[in-house]
Parts: structure tokens; C-alpha cells; sequence
């Protein structure tokens, strides 16, 4: 047999479809989650898509608040659980929890520290991000689980971490974002008109928890091949945002120069910048998404790319002037190049441009929204996002995992379940409960 | 140490206000208080992290990506947690590691051996890494590769889709030399599918791609654009979702397999994966998310809004601090707090959601604000335990006294770049932190110990490979 080529190679080995038929790569490890919000919950899913059996512990009935959030109280999953049918799962759920198990547990009883208990015995991660101390009040923290479980590996997370002067201080992705730096920087210029501006996705929460899953992964692989022991894991959501801010601190700590908002521009490379087209894609469209006109990323940074831009937007004499990516990259001069390409692109769609763009051999990237980038043949063709036949809500529309493994592939199993949906299966598999200690239990809602 | 086209200021040394002692971050608490956060500290403290062993330290990484952060990035998880990472540049260098802000030469690092500059973002993400030099375009210096290869346990590339595969040292090849071989694939939009030849490269081309630009920023109507994360943020997550897979599968070759595979991680899929409801929603009714600037869709209050000093944050996702929240407000504008509850449309939470009524509550809450400085409006709001602060610029992230008590920012001196500032891993553990050893080395510093070491050659021959541009 003839050997493919390397992109056939690629698609056979990383197609989505497969992933069922080969082995997972976390299999055999059991993942204790109790999460809410983004942060904790999105860490333990990215483990479930790697295979691990995670058990997500929410409260009785009404689940965790996440259920209960969704874009302008709109689209809903139905029923929330099998107690609650008239009530559903809101979107911000989504994305956060594929691929768990879901059981109830009222943490405050005893009768629940007792089966947290046996569960973390038989555990080999335990996710949680409830406030610091709490899990330790109820008899369920690490200092508890590590006696009846010294290989857990325990981690943490929460907004601002558990001790120093603000381990009170509550905290959601977008104070994570404000005060640990990223959101004072992004944004345009306040003499162009902007203001600092917010990830729109719930960036601290969802990066933060795979930072959280990197870790645990090499506290697994430590504990495995190492040192046979478990370990405790603090993240902090402001300390993880801080990490992200590039150049910005060693500048500062040097010289006191400030890092400030440079808008949809680069401040290292020129041109590498995002510029508005004079033409919406969708002339009359009622969606104002669509409606709205076009932008465009715009990369030609090289002085040979430069050039050729400089040709297509007829503007030799910029690439005259400026041939020196030192000369175009400066602060007073970038403000020239991004206005004369938005002057040329007043009469253009961004496809226009990118038609362009793309016979002078120019990289550029038009702004898909949603839509765009959900019908892009080849988001779809790797699986980025995908239809799924759920088995709890049918039909849909769901984002893949991050990355891609040849032998062992993280896959999406299920979006999400209801409430309380495998108590039966959890407590009587792990912990032998039989019918009747199960309806006990619900009736004194423990579980 | 600066040009002489810098500015002739004189900077204090960081920190310019003292960390707090335990002391004073603990004044006035009992001791039963006090018993949590200072056993957490014991276990914790970054002071300590030297003292302890490291994740990682059996793991050996070669980093040979170029020109994206996306490769430097997903490398640094790695030798944060104590892998042995080698950064092979081309013998010219890493473009990275020459670029600086505005063109701004002055803003370089020098190292005090060779005086060679180095780029600030560069030297950010060559934390704990050595620097080796490698021909990739020589055939010698692929040759000298599929050696290394034999060495590591991971390989990180980030070339053109197949540019390995076709040299003969891709995948395909050097896992039959070193069947063991987690080789991971980093870039903006992966090495097949109908765009793969379409990549763009660097930072917010995949951000554009991915449906992040157009949901970021103020909607039109507010007079924003769609907006691009100041950051090259897409590598950043692309990066650490590399690192998840490269973890993953050494667990699996140890455990399970004896073998390595093949990892692609990419920026824009990363994002694509972590845009929350985005794709379930476009699924559910056909729904373009749109932007909605500093506000939330899902949830109010849950926004930034403008105040006397700057920016601030309030968040309540729920009555009791929606309650909370005009209750702070009522003690010095009862007019407000009566105005929204007053208003019996905006009692149950979920009500709250519609545009109209995001609109009504932060016109008032952002009216009690702008008389308010953030550290004001925090006081208040933090009494009654709201989630709450500033918008915080870069010098305040850096004197921030939680940070500092932590150690979220700290300074090393490094012994060939003196002082430097920087983020610390936010992976704290009783058992193996994450740290920070070095922060950077200039090229090809450490080609006689990486090749001396790992494949024998001696000093001579890597001195003569470097007279034939192999090195």
C-alpha cells in the first residue's frame, strides 16, 4: 500500500468520527467534581473528555446556579431533573459539563460526609471551588480526605485563593479578568474612542480550568510514576490572568512604563491588525449581526508582505516611506497604515478584501461571527464543532475538545444531564446503596 | 542600562509599598479564624516552593516552534512544573525573541555575558529553558534532530503543515526511531482541512477565526467595534490545551501503551471549545451571539461600568445580592435603591435578563459609581460581600497587596538578566509547585551542554558544526 500523503495521513488518524472506536487515554481514573460556575466545572470536564470518569456532585433539586443562567433568559434544556420537569438547564451550563456523571449531595448533612467519604476512598482526583475553609468546616476537606485517600491529588480552585490579605473576596471571571490585569489592557485607546474592554467568553473561568487540569494531570503523573503520593493544589483565578499579561510586567518592573490599551492594532508587529470594511457581508439582513459591516484581520508584517500590500491598496509610496518594519511598528505611525487600509476598504465587504488579500498571497482573517464560523467546512470537516445525538435532549449543536490525539482522542460523549440523573448508579455501584437506603436518603433529601 | 533615547527618570525598585507581614494581613482575627489560612499558608507559601520536589522532572521536552507564541507557551506549562525543556531556535533565532513593543530597542533585555538583546514577551515564556541552536533547513541539522529525538519525551513543532513530514523528520519518522515520542503539532488552524493552507499566524488571527473578535467589545450601538484580546490570547489557551494532551498521553505511554502518539493542538480550536454557548445556541434557534461589551447576557448584575477613578466591577448573580448590592447603594443614594425596588418588573432574577432592563440597572447602579473611586465602591460593596473591585492597570496589578502577599507577582534575579519582574505560575501545591528558576538565556547558549550531554559530541565538533551553520 502506497503511503498517503501527509494530510490524508492527518485526517485519518485525528477524524473525530473514529475517536469511539479507540481507547481512551484517562480511562480507569475517577474525578470527584464539586464545581459551580465555569472555573471548577470546566476543569473536570476537560478531564471526562480525556476519558476519566468524573462525577459531578451538585445540591439536591435545583442543581448547581449555572443550570440556571442562560442568554437572555431564552433557550433552555428540558426537564432540569426528573423532581423539577417544568424547569430546564440554561446554555451557560453548556460547554462546562460534557461527558459527567450527575448525582446530589446536601454537603452539610452528616449522612453525606460519610458517603463524600467513601467516594474520595475510591477517587483519584477531587475538584472543588467552594469558598476557602468551607469543605474543611463540613468534615470534607483535604486534611479529611487524606487520611482515608493519600494518593488524592485535591485541587482547589477559586477566585482569589485561601489565604492572604483578600482570600475572602469572592470572585467571577470578570473581576479575575479586571483585577488581574487583562481587561485594563484590551480595548481601544481612550483618545480612539474605548474603553477597556472584557473576554468575551468567560475567558479566567474556562483557561483557568485547563490550567487546573494541567496540573492535576502532572500531579497524576508524579503520584504514578514518582512518588506514589497524592497532592493539594491551590489555583487562583486573578493569579492565572496575571500570568497571561506577556511583556507587560517586565516592563514595568524595569523601566515604570505602563502597559495601556492598544485596540484591535499589535504592539510588536505592523501591519497585524483588525481594520473595519465599508460593507456589511449581508446588505438588508435583519439580524443586526449581520447587518453590521465587516472587519478584517490584516497580517503583512515582513517588509516583502508590506510591499505587496502596499501594491494592492495602491499606496506604493507607503512601502517608500515606511520599508522598515522598525519605522511601521512605532506608536505615532501605525495609526497611517490601518487608515489608509480602512480608506481602501471603505467600498468592500470582507470578503472582497479577503479575495484580494488572498491573490497577492497576503495572510488575513475575516471576523466570522457565530454563524460564519459554525458553517466553515473546515470547522466542521475537524470536528470543532459538531452535531450530536444526545441521549438526554436529541439534536445538538455542540463545540469538540481542545485538541486532538491520534491513538487515545479526547471525544464528546454527551453534552450534559439533568439534575441527579445517575444517583442510582453512582451510590449503588461505588457505595452498594440498595433501593430502599436510596429512597430514604431522597426522602430526607440528602441526595 | 537604558539608551539614551529613554526618557531620564528614575524608577523606585519594586515593590514600592512593603508586602504585608502575616501579621498585619491576619490583625484583629481570632485564633480560631486565623487557624484555616495559615495552615493553608504553611503548605502554600511560594517562599517554600525550593524546598520542595517538582512534578515534572523526569519529563524531557524539545521545543522547536518559531514565531508563535502558541509553541513558547505550551512549553512553559511544561518547565513550570519542572520539565527539562530545551528551546532549539534557528540559528538566527526565534523571530519572537527579537520583538519588541513599538520597535522600541530600548525596552530590551541584555544579558550580562554576551550583551545580547532580548525581546520582553520572549523572555516571559523562556522561563526555565535552555536555548540550543538547530539547522532544521540543513540536512545535517535534520539529522542531528532525529538524534535529539532519541533523548526526549516530548516534541513540540509548529512548521508549516507536513514541512517535517516532507524533511523526513516528522511523525511519521521519528516514531519509528523513538517509538516513545509524544510529538505535538501547535498552530493557528491545524495541518489538514480546507483552510489548513489558509493558517495566518500569530495571535488574533485565530481569535478572528473563531467567533471570539466578533463577540468581544461594545456592541455598535454603544459605539465599539468587535475587538481583539490585547493579549495573543488564542496561543495562550492553544498552548495549554497542547500541554493537557502532551500530559495525557505521557500518562497513557506509562501506564497503558509503552508508546507516544501525535498531538494537534490549535489556537483557534482551543477558543472554538471554550466559547461557552455559543455553538448550542447558534443550534438551538439559529442565534448569532452578539457582543455586549463589559455586560453580561446570562447574567445580571454581572458587568463593568465606568466610575469616578476608572472602571468597576459588581457581581450578583442572585437575590439575596441584588438585594445586597442596592441595599450598599441606598446608604448614600436611597433615591436609587428606591428607583429599582420600586420597579416590580425587576424582582425575579431571570426577569432581569432582557436588554431594556440590563439597561435601566446599570444606568443606576453607574450612577451611584461615578461619585465613587473604585477602592470606595469596593469598601462599601466587599462590607456586604459582594464580588467587587477595580478595573486594576498594570502598576496596580503589581503592587496589588493580595498578589505580592502571594507571590502572584514576584521578582527574580536572574543571574544573567538582574532584576526581573514577572507572572508566577499559578500552580501552588503542598507537594510540587510550580516555579520559576530562570527566566530566560540568551541563543544558543547551551548548545555545548545540551549537545555534550545528550549526544556526546565534543566541544570541537558542536564549534565545528557551528562554523557549518548546523548549529
Amino acid at each position: 500500500m502506497a503511503t498517503p500523503d501527509f494530510e490524508t495521513y492527518c485526517q485519518q488518524l485525528f477524524d473525530h468520527k473514529t475517536a469511539s472506536g479507540k481507547p481512551e487515554v484517562l480511562k480507569g481514573y475517577r474525578v470527584l467534581s464539586c464545581t459551580q460556575y465555569i472555573l471548577g466545572p470546566s476543569c473536570a470536564s476537560y478531564l471526562a473528555e480525556l476519558g476519566a470518569e468524573v462525577i459531578k456532585i451538585e445540591n439536591p433539586r435545583r442543581g448547581e446556579p449555572m443550570r440556571h443562567t442562560t442568554p437572555f433568559n431564552e433557550p433552555l434544556l428540558f426537564p432540569l431533573s426528573r423532581w423539577v420537569p417544568e424547569a430546564g438547564t440554561g446554555l451557560g451550563f453548556f460547554g462546562a459539563n460534557p461527558n459527567e456523571e450527575f448525582i446530589t449531595l446536601d454537603f452539610h448533612r452528616p449522612e453525606a460526609r460519610q458517603a463524600m467519604l467513601e467516594l474520595a476512598a475510591k477517587s483519584d482526583v477531587m475538584v472543588q471551588n467552594f469558598r476557602p475553609g468551607t469543605f474543611d468546616r463540613w468534615g470534607i476537606g483535604y486534611q479529611h480526605f487524606k487520611k482515608v485517600n493519600p494518593r488524592l491529588v485535591y485541587q482547589w480552585l477559586g477566585g482569589f485563593g485561601g489565604w492572604g490579605p483578600g482570600r475572602v473576596r469572592a470572585s467571577y471571571d470578570i473581576l479575575g479578568q479586571a483585577m488581574g490585569g487583562a481587561f485594563g489592557i484590551t480595548g481601544e485607546a481612550a483618545d480612539r474612542g474605548g474603553t477597556p474592554a472584557k473576554h468575551t467568553i468567560w475567558l479566567a473561568d474556562y483557561w483557568g480550568g485547563m490550567m487546573a487540569a494541567v496540573t492535576i494531570l502532572a500531579a497524576l503523573y508524579w503520584r504514578d510514576n514518582v512518588s506514589g503520593e497524592g497532592s493539594f493544589i491551590e489555583y487562583s483565578q486573578v493569579h492565572g490572568v496575571t500570568r497571561m499579561l506577556e511583556y507587560a510586567l517586565p516592563l514595568y518592573g524595569r523601566y515604570g512604563i505602563r502597559r495601556e490599551r492598544w485596540g484591535n492594532w499589535d504592539t510588536e508587529l505592523c501591519v497585524h491588525g483588525i481594520i473595519q470594511c465599508g460593507k456589511s457581508s449581508y446588505p438588508g439582513s435583519a439580524n443586526p449581526q449581520e447587518a453590521e459591516v465587516g472587519y478584517i484581520l490584516v497580517s503583512a508584517y515582513t517588509d516583502e508582505d508590506f510591499k505587496k500590500l502596499c501594491d494592492v491598496i495602491g499606496r506604493k509610496d507607503l512601502a517608500t516611506t515606511y520599508a522598515k518594519h522598525d519605522d511601521r511598528v512605532k506608536a505615532e505611525n501605525q495609526s497611517i497604515f490601518y487608515g489608509a487600509l480602512e480608506t481602501w476598504a471603505k467600498d468592500k465587504t470582507k470578503e472582497d478584501v479577503a479575495t484580494l488579500l488572498d491573490k497577492a498571497g497576503l495572510n488575513n482573517q475575516p471576523v466570522w461571527n457565530a454563524k460564519e464560523v459554525a458553517e466553515q467546512p473546515h470547522w466542521k470537516m475537524r470536528g470543532a464543532v459538531q452535531w450530536i445525538d444526545d441521549p438526554y435532549f436529541g439534536d445538538l449543536h455542540h463545540q469538540g475538545p481542545a485538541f486532538k490525539m491520534s491513538d487515545t482522542p479526547p471525544r464528546l460523549k454527551w453534552a450534559l444531564k439533568p439534575v441527579g440523573a445517575d444517583n442510582e448508579r453512582v451510590f449503588g455501584r461505588l457505595l452498594g446503596w440498595n433501593k430502599s437506603k436510596l429512597a430514604k436518603m431522597e426522602e430526607a433529601e440528602v441526595i | 542600562m537604558a539608551s539614551s533615547s529613554f526618557p531620564n527618570w528614575k524608577v523606585l525598585p519594586w515593590p514600592a509599598v512593603p508586602i504585608p507581614t502575616p501579621d498585619e494581613v491576619y490583625a484583629g482575627l481570632t485564633d480560631q479564624a486565623k487557624e484555616y489560612p495559615l495552615s493553608l499558608e504553611a503548605q502554600l507559601r511560594q517562599s517554600e516552593n525550593f524546598k520542595k520536589p517538582e512534578y515534572l522532572t523526569t519529563v524531557r521536552v524539545l521545543d522547536l516552534t518559531k514565531g508563535m507564541i502558541i509553541g513558547n507557551w505550551c512549553s512553559s506549562m511544561l518547565s513550570e512544573l519542572g520539565a527539562d525543556t530545551i528551546k532549539a531556535e534557528p540559528p538566527e533565532g526565534d523571530p519572537l525573541r527579537w520583538q519588541t513593543p513599538f520597535g522600541r530597542k530600548e525596552y530590551m533585555f541584555k544579558d550580562v555575558e554576551t550583551g545580547e538583546p532580548i525581546g520582553l514577551h520572549f523572555l516571559h515564556e523562556m522561563r526555565n529553558k535552555q536555548s540550543i541552536t538547530l539547522n532544521l533547513e540543513s540536512p545535517e541539522g535534520r539529522e542531528l534532530l532525529k538524534k535529539l529525538a532519541v533523548h526526549v519525551d516530548v516534541l513540540i513543532e509548529n512548521y508549516p503543515p507536513g514541512q517535517f513530514d516532507a524533511w523526513g523528520i516528522g511523525y511519521r519518522q521519528l516514531k519509528e526511531i523513538n517509538p516513545r515520542l509524544v510529538y505535538c503539532w501547535v498552530g493557528q488552524k491545524g495541518q489538514w482541512g480546507p483552510s489548513k493552507d489558509k493558517p495566518g499566524n500569530l495571535g488574533p488571527t485565530a481569535e478572528a477565526s473563531c467567533g471570539f473578535v466578533h463577540g468581544t467589545g461594545l456592541p455598535k450601538e454603544f459605539g465599539g467595534r468587535p475587538t481583539r484580546s490585547a493579549m495573543w490570547m488564542a496561543d495562550q489557551v492553544g498552548g495549554t490545551s497542547g500541554a493537557m494532551g502532551i500530559l495525557a498521553a505521557l500518562l497513557y505511554r506509562n501506564k497503558v501503551s509503552g508508546k507516544g502518539q501525535f498531538i494537534e493542538a490549535t489556537a483557534a480550536e482551543a477558543i472554538i471549545r471554550i466559547l461557552d454557548y455559543n455553538w448550542g445556541w447558534y443550534g438551538f434557534d439559529g442565534s448569532i451571539r452578539p457582543r455586549y461589551g463589559n455586560w453580561d447576557l446570562a447574567i445580571n448584575i454581572y458587568a463593568v461600568n465606568p466610575c469616578k477613578d476608572g472602571y468597576f466591577m459588581v457581581g450578583g448573580g442572585h437575590d439575596r445580592l441584588w438585594y445586597r448590592i442596592w441595599r450598599t447603594v441606598g446608604q448614600t443614594r436611597p433615591d436609587l435603591e428606591d428607583e429599582i425596588l420600586d420597579d416590580k418588573s425587576l424582582r425575579m432574577v431571570v426577569a432581569r435578563l432582557p436588554h431594556f432592563r440590563q439597561v435601566k440597572t446599570y444606568t443606576i447602579l453607574a450612577d451611584w459609581q461615578k461619585d465613587h473611586s473604585r477602592a470606595d465602591a469596593m469598601h462599601h460593596l466587599l462590607a456586604q460581600q459582594v464580588a467587587s473591585g477595580g478595573v486594576n492597570y498594570i502598576d496596580e496589578v503589581a503592587e496589588d497587596p493580595h498578589f505580592k502577599y502571594r507571590g502572584h507577582v514576584d521578582e527574580i534575579d536572574d543571574r544573567l538578566y538582574g532584576k526581573v519582574l514577572y507572572g508566577t505560575t499559578p500552580s501552588l501545591g503542598d507537594k510540587c509547585p510550580g516555579r520559576l528558576k530562570w527566566i530566560g538565556r540568551p541563543l544558543g547558549y547551551d548548545n555545548n551542554d545540551v549537545y555534550l550531554k545528550l549526544l556526546g559530541l565534543g566541544p570541537g565538533e558542536v564549534a565545528a558544526l557551528k562554523k557549518r551553520g548546523v548549529v
